[in-house]
């Protein structure tokens, strides 16, 4: 099957007074029509930056993103306008992402004027009012502005804006990070309908393991701008094999209260990809780390679709 | 201050009473059904309503017992002429050496309840309406200004949620933890303040020599450390930490939790630990509250409230949660919003969301009920139950 989004090689660095970050280094996948990619990281890690990247939010510093044969990377002019209709976004904090001074009608309702795709007003209000439908957010809201709602409201806003184009392809930039449990849960309930409703593929962009094994299909843990492991979602859970996921996947705090995490603790912190070496980027906190990781890493097939980066991975793991 | 019967407001609106009875321990055993509002008496150790009534011998006994006592804890916002009821008559007790976990959703009142222990609220827009917290026997919303000056960093330490603006950023991390040892050291030199400090920071595994830096040049884990370094500088015997690792990457919030754990069993430490996020409650916590719409609607071991969950709200919490080891698609989310503190339903707050609502629940003030030994439940649902034996806690974790 033909993947939707198939994204070869992508970089992005920054160029700063400390150095070259080198932000998302070298990074390709592929997701098929209708699926989940799980981007997961720690703060810092990149995820942002591939997931603007890949929607052109920001310009490649090399590589090629592909969207339904179309090539994102090289578009320009109209040809790059009609690509952004079928690529939309949900950022992270509906706070700060929703115009303060425009109600909830007219932020969903600008798209709708831009594309020229209504003949008249009244067209535009039907749309309008459908995807308010859609989303959930109750007629009475139609001229409420982001401030008298609350912050689960306000993401609805933010998917029915981000829905108003009928995309193919949708970035999800911790959409449910900023918001209570309870809602979180309703939030996350809406993407997976829409998902299934309008075959929506989806890149979910997240910190939070337990939400991300939830709704994707295949997960990818970057680390320091590079993908290190990539597998079909509960086969990463059950059988981790990068020794940087085997201790993400330990410290997520578990609600067994008879079995307490027996935690893998990492020394350091995540640190930078300012200029950083050719060798392995998670050796310095790696406990198996040794002469060869300091050699350029590559991702391979491991298990079947199963990815890893990681020259020590047959050591660490002994079933392969 | 005014008897149990007296509303707050008019009548039409919600009526918060006077709370009932002290999620304890030592909770008489004879209450297992709900009272009715006004019905007078619930449990035999604890007296509430007309308290100014109450005699000096009663006042003795409020002081005795647990380290940290807080009882029907009252507090309220004000803003335009509107009253927001943040904090509806809540009661917990902890000994030294415990961690209580407040779990909840925004809004519900958890650091609210902290900075009324500690007396930092902003008075007004807050107004402490009634309750009274004990520490070790001292009289807190009692005691001067003078005083409390001496239990704040010294006593009673807090962590607060976000380490970017919990520190100063134009003085070295080093000064700032060594100014709390100096105010509450009295004839401290200044060189042994500094020493102190240098010693606080190797405590939480920041290099002594990055005393002479500021927070900026700090990632936000590093910082996090320094304010908890700051906090323990003085030994506290109580340490609220409202949100301590909410801010951090998981992977850095496992340090912080184990570095926390840690401190806490040297020092023997009370800890009330806020937090919205159950797995931390189930790795660090001994007992647990669960606050909704500033009422304690759930009380009891973690054991209680992970294997037994007995509020619909609880129930609601751990529905909404994807689970790691759970395939279903759909989550079942609590449908709804939590109330407008300003007008709280009567009766029970959770109602308007529940889905075992019923017409007795919307009419009266729900009270707790003692489903099992020292586990409560502010449900007319609830049903007393056998309680299953708590398996051990093993602990364990590996370094590398």
């Amino acid at each position: 099957m033909e993947p939707l989004l198939e994204v070869r090689h992508l970089k992005k660095y920054f160029y700063g007074p400390a150095g070259v970050n080198h932000a998302v280094d070298d990074i390709s996948f592929r997701i098929e029509k209708g699926k989940t990619m799980g981007i997961v990281g720690e703060s810092g890690c990149g995820k942002s930056t591939l997931g603007r990247t890949i929607i052109r939010l920001q310009d490649a510093t090399d590589g090629q993103v592909i969207l339904s044969g179309k090539d994102v990377t090289a578009a320009k002019g109209q040809e790059l306008k009609k690509l952004r209709e079928n690529m939309q976004i949900i950022f992270q904090d509906p706070y700060s992402s929703l115009d303060p001074r425009m109600t909830v009608e007219e932020t969903i309702k600008e798209p709708l004027i831009l594309s020229r795709r209504y003949k008249n007003k009244k067209e535009i209000d039907d749309a309008t009012t459908e995807l308010m439908h859609l989303v959930g957010i109750d007629e009475r809201l139609r001229l409420a502005y982001p401030h008298e709602m609350d912050g689960g409201r306000r993401q609805r806003v933010g998917i029915a804006r981000a829905l108003a184009l009928n995309p193919e392809f949708v970035v999800c930039d911790e959409p449910v990070s900023a918001l209570d449990v309870s809602i979180q849960a309703q939030v996350l309930n809406l993407l997976m309908d829409l998902q299934d409703s309008r075959k929506l593929t989806y890149i979910f962009i997240t910190h939070n393991l337990s939400v991300v094994r939830h709704i994707s299909d295949d997960i990818s843990v970057m680390y320091l701008g590079q993908l290190v492991e990539t597998s079909p979602s509960k086969e990463l859970f059950k059988h981790p094999l990068h020794p940087y996921t085997k201790a993400l996947l330990s410290a997520i705090p578990s609600t067994d209260v008879h079995h307490p995490n027996k935690r893998i603790l990492l020394k350091g912190e995540i640190t930078s990809a300012i200029n950083p070496k050719p060798g392995c980027r998670f050796a310095a906190r790696c406990p198996f780390a040794t002469e060869a990781c300091q050699q350029p890493q590559k991702l391979e097939e491991v298990l079947p679709n199963h990815f890893v980066s990681c020259c020590q991975i047959k050591k660490i793991n002994s079933e392969l | 201050m005014d008897s149990e019967e007296k509303p707050m407001e008019s009548e039409e609106k919600n009526i918060i009473t006077e709370d009932d009875e002290f999620p304890s321990d030592l909770e008489s055993k004879n209450d297992h059904h709900h009272h009715h509002h006004g019905e007078g008496h619930h449990g035999g150790f604890f007296h509430h309503g007309h308290r100014d009534e109450r005699t000096e011998n009663e006042k003795e006994e409020a002081r005795k017992g647990s380290f940290l006592k807080v009882r029907h804890l009252v507090v309220e916002y004000t803003s335009d002429e509107e009253v927001i009821h943040a904090v509806n008559g809540v009661s917990f007790e902890l000994n030294k050496g415990e961690t209580l976990g407040l779990v909840g959703e925004t809004g519900a009142g958890k650091t609210t309840i902290a900075k009324a222990i500690m007396r930092i609220l902003p008075q007004p827009p807050a107004r402490v309406r009634k309750g009274e917290v004990y520490l070790d026997g001292e009289d807190l919303m009692n005691a001067e200004e003078k005083r409390m000056l001496e239990i704040r960093g010294n006593k009673i330490a807090m962590i607060f949620q976000d380490p970017m603006t919990a520190l100063n950023p134009v003085m070295t991390v080093g000064s700032q933890i060594a100014e709390a040892v100096h105010l509450h050291n009295a004839g401290i030199s200044k060189a042994d303040a500094d020493k102190k400090a240098v010693e606080m920071l190797e405590m939480v595994g920041i290099p002594g020599e990055r005393y002479v830096e500021y927070p900026h040049q700090f990632s936000g884990g590093m910082k996090q450390r320094v304010v908890i370094a700051m906090a323990l500088a003085c030994n506290p015997e109580l340490l609220l930490a409202d949100e301590p690792t909410t801010a951090l990457d998981v992977t850095i919030q496992a340090q912080v939790l184990e570095m926390i754990n840690d401190m806490k069993h040297k020092y023997n430490t009370a800890m009330v630990l806020i937090t919205h996020d159950l797995g931390v409650v189930a790795q660090t916590c001994d007992r647990v509250a669960v606050i909704y719409a500033g009422q304690i609607v759930e009380y009891g071991t973690k054991f209680d409230i992970f294997d037994h969950p007995s509020h619909p709200y609880t129930n609601g919490l751990f529905g909404s949660l994807p689970k790691l080891d759970d395939d279903s698609d759909r989550l079942s989310p609590i449908k709804g919003l939590p109330p407008d503190p300003r007008q709280l339903p009567r009766g029970c707050s959770f109602c308007p969301r529940c889905p075992l609502a019923g017409p007795e629940c919307d009419q009266h003030h729900i009270h707790m009920v003692e489903i099992s030994d020292g586990h409560f439940c502010r449900c007319v649902k609830a049903v007393p139950m056998k309680k299953a034996e708590p398996q051990q806690e093993e602990k364990g974790h590996q370094e590398v």
